[in-house]
């Protein structure tokens, strides 16, 4: 039998640029009704007094639904704390407002535009009451993360001791570092399309976890999960802002019950600002102590980030930062500032993408304290034990990411001496380099094949496709192991209808999707009576049954995991294990080398090229794998320069809740992105050898960023993001 | 956005008994990339528009004129961008175009709506519940204790400090450019520069057109210090977004390589089109050097008064007049 040959381009590549491929809000199902919300614009407080009358008359206008109309709905619980909500406050349920941008009333009404001139005519007035909206806001009430919430992974890291080694240390760095909240911003908006057929609810909705939204949705509801599907083909994007229930499904189901009739919601960009999670503001104090030679002796990170009044976001920053050296003291202490905001969330590279910009500015402050190249600075305190468990890597390339990097970048050309390099226009030139570290992890996974009689294979799998690429490395993979084209092969996922589908996030998707498929594979070709490997002629095969198809199911776990793990993902609970697994832990790994650029007069910082190496074990999609990368960098590049979610303190919430004012890079804005993997596979933490990569892709850029701009002008930025006002201030006087 | 009343007409008669028969609340319709903008944030809320985007005798533009060039309110921006004797004869005219906004809004939108087109203070387009005298005369200025960092150094008042943000009037102010209207009284022509009015007390009063006058051109006096020109714009990014700070500079050099001509105006940074005399004396007579490029910078921006997150803008605004100084001198050269 042939081996068809395998086809690396996205499957669904036409689909997506023809518009072929219909994301949920594209939906138009007949009689559809159109819902929009009506907001608070208080900080804080009650809601006194709310007419909608005005709204009601508004023409087309079908309903408005408050908290006046007693919505029989509970809270669904927030996701990291045992529920499936982005948060577990949910509105329109009382009076009393939380923060700025909540919603207050849902306007239903034949056509968006009557609901949203009805929306606007919602009239509220309000008791309000004293808020707190930023890290240095009076009013913040700080916990200790273990003693609010005493789980083993969520406990302080102490190792060593590491005080007194830093008191010790020959050569200290102590500098603090500032993230700013962020928002993920993903191209498709927050929406849903929802509707009852019969006693079971439909929800089209573009999410990372159809199956927190079905669970989530029968808590809310008092009705059997059975009874919810949730339909999820394509995502526009997610970056973390779509892995759990959001606040307006329950009521719209509510609405579309009442009405009899489909309807519909898109968050508005501005209203996204407030209606869903975000990236925290964090504040990082980073203490090293090295040895007069430069060894990394002991390591302090003390981080508090903001959290919502309702909801504790846990801190995981300390995870990366123990582990990227061989530093034998480490103390972490991770503390909550709870304050008035909606509950903030995952944004990728959630806790390492801040940790590393903090934590790799300090390791370049140490080097440079201690004479040393920042590149050959780390590599002498690389490790290949995990310094917290002691138990080795299952595979940290770390090492030949930065070797490699290095020699494409050509670092050994650069000048150790800030501000010393120049470009022909007068430019003042930095070279900067950073590593990034994100945790492994495995979720128990479930897989379903139908091989036909006509050749075709139809794979339905636990996952979601966010625009990663997930679908095409299923189909690689299906391709490759069968040797059948991939033009045979569908693939249903995101789809409660066809398995339980749980979170899609922390880059797990891959080794836990294609670990699942990659097991249904082999029970396939053991049905089928085929070899263990080689190319099958499926049609021929299973026409040989006698049977017109031929199906398996496989599920399968992460090290150590149990079946109470896969009950926990059949109810839509994150069940996830890693990055520690039996006698060893798992990260994926990443070297960024940067150079900018500063314009001498009028100090625009320009990143005309980076060079990033990942270590991501075995790399299962070159096309999507190298695009996963580049999309990390530009995320970097938007963190450390542009992004911020910016805080007026009199008015709570965010001031700058638009594209217009939030600024993302451009195209404009990216220069040369120079993509290399080391490919080695990583076969103790998963059967198909590969480790995560849309996350670990963009850590250590911010750093590496301001890194380069340190080389570049001598003055070191601890703020994100770097504006032209902050290198304004540090640049020498003219002549 | 609320319901509105919406009138297409074909010609400038047409546009202005509409415009009078609408009534003072009426607004008039170009490419719509500002006014459908904020009547979807229903910042404004038009009863009536009156669209003028199919008017023939506003449409075109004719830059070969020896004594003058003529832009029609109606011209798009990126035509007119794209002019190849704009881009050799008036560099700054075209860059001030086509470094604004993106290709897609350029493609729509006009040279006239582009000189009424209003302030992005987001306290104003905010909406509920910020205080902003602009927008709800009366209730106060958010700006003003907040955050400013986008706000007026020039221009502002008491009652608000909100930057105009349009890059082309920017520009055209540099070159002493005409704007001609017509309306219910007949027609009549006015200075660009005054075409918009400080805030005052009255920040919601943006220009000086009376009810029912319509923008039909906008002449630029031909100048050799076009070629002597250049718009430089700092942005937060590399492209499509607002000035940080921009300036406008146009000369002309004597036989000793003395600026002669000169004209320079500053954006980003002003409540209305900003023209900085101070500094257009600081270089005439001058050459062009690291220190005069520098004091031209200094004296355009030593009136400044910054607020609480803008004062940078007073040396980040003093190299780019500086620098716009000494791209300018190096094109009038060549
Ligand atoms: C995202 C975005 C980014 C932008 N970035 C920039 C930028 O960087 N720099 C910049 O300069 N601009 C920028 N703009 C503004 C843009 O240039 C203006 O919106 C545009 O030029 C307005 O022209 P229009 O034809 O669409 O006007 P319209 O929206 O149709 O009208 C605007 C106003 O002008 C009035 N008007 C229109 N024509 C006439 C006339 N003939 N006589 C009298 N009144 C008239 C209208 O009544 C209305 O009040 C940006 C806009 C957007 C949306
Ligand atoms: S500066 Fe002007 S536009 Fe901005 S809030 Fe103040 S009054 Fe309103």
């Amino acid at each position: 039998m042939s081996r068809e040959p395998v086809d690396t381009r996205r499957v669904d590549a036409r689909e997506k640029v023809t518009g072929a491929a219909l994301y949920a809000t594209d939906l138009h199902p007949d009689q559809v009704a159109h819902a929009v919300l009506a907001t608070a614009t208080v900080g804080r407080g009650r809601i006194t007094e709310l007419d909608v009358s005005a709204a009601a008359a508004v023409p087309g206008v079908l309903l408005v639904l408050t908290h006046l109309d007693r919505l029989d709905l509970q809270s669904p619980g927030f996701i990291m704390g045992g529920g499936y909500g982005v948060q577990s406050m949910q509105p329109l349920l009382d009076d009393r407002i939380a923060y700025r941008g909540q919603a207050i009333a849902m306007v239903v009404a034949e056509t968006l535009t009557a609901a949203t001139e009805a929306a606007n005519l919602v009239h509220a007035a309000y008791e309000q009451e004293p808020f707190a909206v930023t890290l240095d806001s009076p009013g913040v009430e700080r916990l200790s993360q273990p003693a609010a919430i005493p789980l083993p992974f969520l406990a302080d890291l102490d190792v060593g001791d590491a005080e007194s080694a830093y008191a010790a240390a020959a050569l200290r760095v102590d500098a603090t570092y500032d993230q700013p909240a962020q928002h993920q911003n993903p191209m498709e908006l927050i929406g849903a399309t929802v509707f009852w057929r019969g006693d079971t609810l439909v929800v089209h909705e573009g999410t990372q976890n159809a199956g927190a939204i079905r669970n989530g949705l029968a808590r809310q509801l008092g009705i059997d999960a059975a009874n919810v599907e949730v339909i999820s083909p394509y995502t526009g994007g997610g970056f973390g802002q779509k892995n759990s229930l959001q606040i307006h499904i329950a009521p719209l189901a509510l609405a579309a019950r009442r009405l009899g009739r489909p309807v519909k919601l898109v968050v508005s960009r501005t209203q996204l600002f407030h209606h869903t999670s975000f990236r925290p503001a964090s504040r990082h104090r980073i203490r090293l102590g090295a040895d007069e030679h430069g060894r990394m002796l002991a390591a302090i990170h003390e981080v508090e980030h903001q959290t919502s009044r309702h909801d504790l976001f846990p801190l995981m920053y300390t995870e990366i930062t123990s582990r990227m050296y061989g530093v034998r003291d480490f103390r972490g202490r991770q503390t909550f500032a709870r304050m008035d905001t909606q509950s903030p969330g995952f944004m990728r590279a959630p806790f390492e993408q801040p940790a590393a910009f903090a934590f790799e500015s300090a390791v370049d402050e140490l080097a440079y304290a201690a004479h040393r190249d920042p590149l050959e600075f780390r590599l002498a305190n690389d490790t290949t034990v995990d310094p917290i468990s002691g138990e080795p890597f299952s595979s940290r390339h770390l090492a030949q990411c930065l070797r490699r990097g290095a020699k494409r970048f050509g670092w050994s050309a650069r000048q150790q001496r800030p501000a010393s390099m120049r470009a022909d226009d007068g430019s003042l030139v930095g070279w900067g380099v950073a590593v990034g570290a994100y945790p492994g992890s495995i979720v128990p996974s479930a897989a379903h094949l139908v091989a036909g009689a006509d050749g075709r294979i139809r794979v339905e799998v636990d996952g979601h496709e966010m625009g990663q690429g997930i679908r095409s490395t299923i189909a690689i993979l299906v391709a490759e192991n069968l040797g059948v084209g991939v033009h045979r092969i569908d693939i249903v996922i995101g789809d409660t209808r066809v398995a339980a589908q749980h979170l899609t996030a922390g880059s797990w998707g891959t080794a836990s999707t294609l670990g699942a498929v990659q097991a249904a594979l082999r029970a396939l070709r053991e049905q089928l009576g085929a070899d263990a490997t080689g190319p099958v002629d499926l049609a021929a095969a299973v026409r040989a049954t006698g049977r017109d198809h031929v199906e398996v199911r496989a599920e399968t776990l992460g090290p150590g995991q149990t079946e109470q793990d896969i009950e926990r993902a059949r109810r839509g609970h994150p069940a996830l294990s890693g990055p520690e697994f039996p006698g060893y832990s798992t990260f994926s790994w990443i070297a960024h080398f940067v150079e900018v650029r500063v314009e001498p007069s009028t100090c625009r910082i320009r990143v005309p090229r980076v060079v990033s190496v990942a270590d991501c074990g075995r790399v299962a999609s070159p096309v999507t794998a190298a695009s996963q990368v580049r999309g990390g960098i530009v995320w970097g590049i938007g963190a450390s320069l542009r992004e911020a979610g910016e805080v007026d303190p009199r008015y709570g919430g965010f001031l700058n809740a638009s594209l217009e004012e939030y600024p993302v890079p451009v195209n404009a804005d990216i220069g040369t992105l120079d993509v290399d993997f080391i490919g080695e596979p990583d076969l103790r933490f998963s059967p198909v050898g590969v480790k995560g990569l849309g996350e670990v892709s963009m850590v250590g850029v911010a750093a590496a960023v301001a890194n380069a701009v340190f080389h570049a002008t001598g003055v070191r930025h601890r703020r994100l993001p770097i504006r032209i006002e902050d290198v304004l201030a540090g640049a020498s006087p003219p002549a | 956005m609320r319901p509105f009343a919406y009138t297409k007409v074909e010609t400038l008669a047409e546009a202005v008994d509409a415009l009078v028969a609408a009534g003072p609340q009426a607004r008039l319709l170009a490419g719509g990339t500002t006014l459908y903008d904020l009547m979807k944030l229903e910042i404004e809320t038009p009863p009536a528009v009156v669209d003028v985007h199919r008017v023939a005798d506003l449409a075109g533009f004719d830059t070969s004129g020896d004594r003058e060039l003529v832009f029609g309110a109606g011209a798009r921006m990126a035509d007119v961008a794209e002019d190849g004797r704009l881009r050799r004869d008036y560099p700054a005219l075209s860059e001030s175009l086509w470094r604004a906004a993106s290709q897609q809004l350029r493609n729509m939108a006009t040279l006239g709506g582009n000189l009424l087109q209003r302030t992005r203070c987001p306290y104003f387009r905010g909406g509920e519940p910020f205080a902003c005298n602009k927008r709800r005369p009366g209730s106060g200025c958010a700006a003003r204790e907040g955050l400013d960092r986008s706000h007026a150094l020039f221009g502002g008042s008491e009652a608000c400090i909100a930057v105009y943000p349009g890059d082309w009037a920017t520009a055209l102010v540099a070159f002493d450019a005409e704007v001609d209207v017509l309306g219910p009284g007949g027609a009549r022509s006015l200075p660009l520069v005054r075409l918009h009015r400080e805030p005052g007390d009255t920040p919601q009063h943006e220009h000086t057109l009376e009810p029912g006058e319509i923008i039909l051109r906008v002449r630029v006096p031909a100048t050799p210090a076009g070629r002597g020109s250049a718009y430089l714009k700092i942005r937060d990014r590399e492209s499509y977004a607002f000035a940080v700070v921009s300036a406008a500079v146009a000369l002309t050099l004597d036989g000793d390589g003395r600026v002669d001509e000169c004209r320079i105006a500053v954006g980003g940074v002003a409540t209305r089109p900003w023209r900085v005399p101070a500094a257009e004396q600081a270089l005439r007579g001058n050459e062009i050097t690291e220190a005069s490029a520098r004091a031209a910078g200094e004296a355009a921006f030593a009136d400044a008064r910054p607020g609480r997150d803008n004062a940078f803008k007073i040396e980040l605004g003093t190299r780019t007049v500086a620098d716009a100084v000494r791209l300018a001198g190096s094109r009038a050269v060549a």
